[in-house]
């Protein structure tokens, strides 16, 4: 765990020199920024997603709350998002526990549908209350032009330590559930949940506490997108295809339930849509969503346990051990 | 670089070159083209190509140098990198977008901070509203139309004897339906008109019987929709099977464009919509477009035509590519030719706030497989005509 | 009341339509295990068909749901023998996501071949109502339900009373042991998807008689389908058909005392709490 926490670090770390050494102000720098987004929101599903395979397709349900909890804080009540993010956090794990409490037995498929279910009410919800969201026209943070204080700044750049803290926070809280007791107790009741019960296992209590954890860095990730694009929507921040179906699609690309997963995910992800869309958006509408559609497909078909599964092609080949990630 | 500076400047003195001559002048186009709202977008984007090619054709300066980099953002969450992008690598010196107002939203944060200015036709009052430098509005906002649906249609149908107490407004829950029908409600309160149905609904409602239930139990003297195309087809459907003849203005969007009269036929017939702008000022361009893409030239194509000929004249009078001098001469331009000329204050200027100065609302109704400017009067081509279905 | 029995009755019209829409989706689940977050690109495929069969043949959209169901029959077919039969013993995870794919693939293929245009059909049903009383029933409305009921009727003969429907049932019940009875289940797995395939595409053809066609309309109908067969019991067939009944009727009658904006919202509330309590669907077992 310290080794995979040591590599967590180094990648953190290089992506900020990275981001140092790239034009401030450049789409690179932003590319950068949102692959590390990318890689935050496919760990923080990985929690829920990897460890206790519970596919859930609802969590643009907490990403929505994050963002705009500190979103409405800073417009009502000029409130910091370093203060309104935690409380985005905190609100987001209780009501993931509360779509917990009638969802939690379900499995695979049914899982996946109630908790989509959850994320388009949470979407209507926002669109309804218009006193406090804004309704469908949606909310616009606050203009501070830099400030530390506020969390704000002109130029991409800037966010790129902030995106990559967030990355090393999330995934370090994945890497360390992942090997200690929670996250034994959570492939455990994976693998077989009566079998974990008669163990002794109080399932619910840790898919709860999975469940919680996950909500809360999914909303810390919202927090800061605010943050970055300055612009939030229910159709957006709630969205079930670019939120939901993408934060698992991020950690399935790359190897669901890995710690690598979600980085390699978030890589493919992100720099095959940004290189799509840079080289063929006006080359006939609807071409880069269609290829990305058929790389999926692809993938899926040729590696249905991620890419990271590509590293055993390499490693078995030469003999070494390295089954385990 | 002093030494290019005067080069330059010599070069300039001499007349003999216009400023970096020779190099291409990018101006991105920000706009759905895939997506729920792509048509829409891919109809916004011909009208720019058309009103480039006929600055080209027309004039001998800079429009012969420009170039439009096209790309897709088929939603909010994807504008910012597309903004980014477009700024960074392909150097635009200004940018036109996105139809859809949060679109417009997103990406305006970015050209905000990056200081490349953006003319949008979009209608979210926000727009010009959070005290931003480097975004332009060319149409009226989305709380001004709704205001002009509802005083227009009373105006007109007071000036045939018909008296308005009470009306119903049906709008999608949508960035542009909530905005719009909030312009509609106050100006029915200041008017004194009771709202007897008021209504939003979910983008894509598959079956508008209850909406036309509570119209009918309502009895209303006008309905106000504010929707695209789907819903705009079941409510005037819906109201036909039900026998009802209360008048319909429609909210601009689905109302205005060609597939409207495709989904209904004869039904279309003397709709009344509020429009942003209409293509019978401008005839002559009309038959461009519609010799190009076989329908009439739908307001979006005209009000984007018109928004890259501005920020063309404007880089042209700023006599530089500096993005910031660009935003200066947009700002103080006054474009009256072209594309602008079909505006319905015939010309594009902007006030401080970066909202239009010369645009106001216009009223359409579709006569045959056209819609002709009815109201107000100095704008009119045709006389309106107040007739309920029958 | 008369509110009530209208919104009741609007509800069932549309909600036979919902049925028709959905019950493919849970003719796959049922027989192939697969949950096809791409099922609504086949309405959306349908209501093409439709479309250019009464463009260019002036067929009626409830014949050219027929041209669509044998169509819509083709493309599952070969998609299911093509792609979906490789991950059928993989994950959930990797079955869901390929047809995650799907759903890129063909809402874009579509916007590429078709435009981003709306197409819409005129009839004259589409104007006309029918009054009972103080009630009026939308002629579209009702002759979408009919040929919702007989595509059901068809439906049920076919798998209730021939050898191909019996095949079909066996192989969802009990794969292996319906191979043991020399039934090919990788064929059957093709038929079943086909089937679900042209049973939603048949149902854009109905839809395309009161909606415009475009590339993106599937993503319109994608929630209320999972909803449709969660209520109805994901897997069963008739359940899905009831269950289409049902959430027109709430979505309509809901509409009498909360804002219509929220229709949905009820409608979602219902789906998780009918998850939580019985994940065999309200109509249980009975249905199937």
């Amino acid at each position: 765990m310290k080794r995979s926490l040591l590599i967590l670090a180094v990648i953190a770390i290089a992506a900020i020199l990275l981001g140092l050494a790239l034009d401030p102000r450049s789409y690179g720098v932003r590319v950068l920024c949102l692959i590390l987004m990318a890689a935050a929101l496919g760990q923080a599903w990985n929690i829920v997603g990897g460890l206790a395979n519970q596919i859930s397709l609802g969590h643009a349900a907490f990403f929505g709350i994050g963002a705009y909890t500190s979103t409405v804080l800073q417009v009502q009540f000029e409130l910091t998002p370093w203060i309104g993010m935690p409380i985005g956090a905190v609100l987001a794990a209780v009501a993931a526990g509360a779509i917990a409490l009638p969802t939690m037995r379900l499995k695979g498929p049914y899982f996946a549908l109630a908790t989509l279910a959850f994320g388009e009410i949470c979407r209507i919800g926002a669109q309804a209350m218009s006193g406090v969201t804004g309704g469908p026209q949606g909310l616009s943070v606050p203009f501070y032009g830099d400030s530390l204080a506020m969390m704000q700044f002109r130029q991409p750049g800037a966010y790129v330590p902030l995106f990559a803290a967030l990355f090393f926070l999330v995934s370090a809280v994945f890497a360390v559930m992942s090997h200690g007791r929670l996250g034994y107790m959570l492939r455990a009741v994976r693998e077989n949940e009566e079998a974990a019960e008669v163990t002794g296992i109080d399932t619910v209590r840790i898919k709860l506490t999975g469940a919680i954890i996950s909500a809360a860095c999914t909303a810390l990730v919202g927090g800061l997108f605010a943050q970055f694009t300055f612009f939030i929507d229910p159709d957006t921040v709630f969205s079930t295809t670019e939120i939901s179906i993408r934060a698992a699609l991020i950690a399935i690309v790359g190897g669901v339930g890995l710690l690598w997963g979600p980085i390699v995910g978030a890589l493919f992800v992100v720099l095959v849509e940004e290189f799509l869309n840079s080289t063929l958006s006006d080359a006939l509408p609807g071409i880069s969503p269609f290829l990305f559609g058929v790389a999926l497909v692809v993938i899926v078909i040729a590696r249905p346990e991620g890419l990271v599964s590509f590293r055993h092609l390499v490693t078995d080949r030469f003999g070494k051990k390295g089954k385990e990630a | 670089m002093t030494t290019k500076a005067i080069l330059l400047g010599s070069a300039l003195a001499l007349g003999a070159l216009p400023a970096m001559a020779q190099d291409t002048i990018k101006i991105g186009a920000i706009f759905p083209l895939s997506g729920p709202n792509a048509q829409f977008g891919n109809s916004s984007v011909n009208g720019m190509r058309l009103a480039l090619e006929r600055m080209q054709e027309e004039t001998d300066g800079i429009a012969d140098r420009v170039e439009l980099v096209v790309t897709d953002v088929p939603a909010p969450g994807d504008a910012p990198a597309a903004t980014q992008r477009l700024i960074n690598n392909d150097g635009v010196v200004g940018l036109i977008g996105s139809f859809s107002s949060s679109i417009t939203l997103a990406a305006s944060e970015i050209t905000e901070r990056a200081q490349v200015p953006m003319i949008s036709h979009s209608f979210a009052d926000q727009i010009t509203e959070r005290g931003y430098e480097y975004i332009f509005q060319i149409s009226s906002k989305g709380s001004a139309i709704g205001a002009a649906q509802l005083n227009h249609a009373v105006e007109i149908a007071e000036a045939e004897g018909v008296d308005v107490s009470s009306i119903a407004i049906l709008y999608e829950d949508t960035s542009y339906g909530t905005a719009q029908a909030a312009g509609i409600r106050d100006a029915a309160a200041e008017a004194g008109i009771e709202v007897a149905v008021d209504q939003g609904y979910p983008l894509g409602i598959s079956d508008v019987s209850p909406l036309i239930n509570s119209v009918r139990r309502a009895e209303p003297d006008i309905v106000f929709p504010v929707s695209y195309l789907n819903d705009s087809l079941l409510i005037v459907r819906t109201m036909r099977q039900q026998g009802l003849s209360t008048p319909v203005v429609g909210g601009a969007a689905g109302y205005i464009i060609p597939a409207f009269k495709d989904g209904l036929g004869e039904f279309t017939e003397n709709v009344f919509s509020v429009a942003p702008a209409n293509y019978d000022y401008v005839p002559e361009i009309n038959a461009d477009y519609e010799e190009a893409h076989g329908t009439f030239m739908p307001h979006e194509a005209l009000m984007y035509g018109a928004a890259l000929q501005h920020m063309i004249t404007a880089i042209e009078e700023a006599d530089s590519t500096d993005p910031v001098e660009i935003r200066d001469a947009i700002s103080a331009l006054e474009y009256c030719d072209g594309f602008a000329s079909g505006l319905p204050g015939e010309c594009i200027a902007f006030d401080e706030t970066g909202a239009t100065t010369t645009g106001f609302p216009i009223f359409v109704q579709w006569r045959g497989d056209d819609i002709v400017t009815v109201y107000p009067p100095e704008s009119a081509r045709e006389e309106p005509i107040w007739a309920t279905a029958d | 009341m008369t509110p009530l029995v209208q919104a009741i009755l609007d509800g069932l019209l549309v909600g036979g339509v919902y049925g028709v829409v959905a019950v493919g989706l849970s003719l796959v689940f049922g027989v192939l295990g697969i949950v096809n977050f791409a099922q609504a690109e086949f309405l959306m495929l349908g209501m093409y068909v439709a479309w250019f069969a009464w463009s260019f043949l002036g067929l009626d959209p409830m014949l050219g749901a027929v041209l669509a169901l044998a169509a819509g029959f083709m493309l599952g077919y070969v998609i299911q023998r093509l792609l979906v039969q490789r991950v059928m013993s993989s994950d959930h995870v990797a079955q869901i996501f390929l047809t995650v794919g799907l759903l890129a693939v063909m809402e874009n293929g579509a916007l590429m071949i078709f435009g981003p245009d709306f197409r819409s059909v005129q009839t004259d049903a589409q104007m006309i109502s029918y009054r009972l009383g103080p009630f009026f029933i939308s002629a579209v409305y009702l002759k979408a339900f009919v040929a919702a009921v007989a595509i059901s009727v068809a439906l049920w003969a076919l798998l209730n009373r021939t050898w191909l429907g019996r095949a079909i049932r066996a192989t969802a019940q009990d794969a292996p042991a319906a191979q043991l009875f020399g039934i090919n289940t990788r064929w059957i797995y093709g038929i079943a998807f086909g089937l679900g395939a042209a049973l939603t595409a048949f149902g854009g053809g109905i839809v395309l008689s009161f909606a415009p066609a475009y590339p993106t309309i599937g993503a319109n109908y994608v929630v209320l389908m999972f909803t449709v067969v969660v209520l109805g019991g994901l897997g069963s067939v008739m359940g899905a058909l009831l269950g289409g009944l049902l959430v027109g009727i709430v979505q309509s009658a809901s509409t009498l005392v909360l804002p219509i904006q929220l229709q949905n919202l009820a409608l979602f509330v219902i789906f998780i709490a009918v998850l939580a309590l019985r994940p065999e669907g309200l109509l249980g077992k009975a249905a199937k």
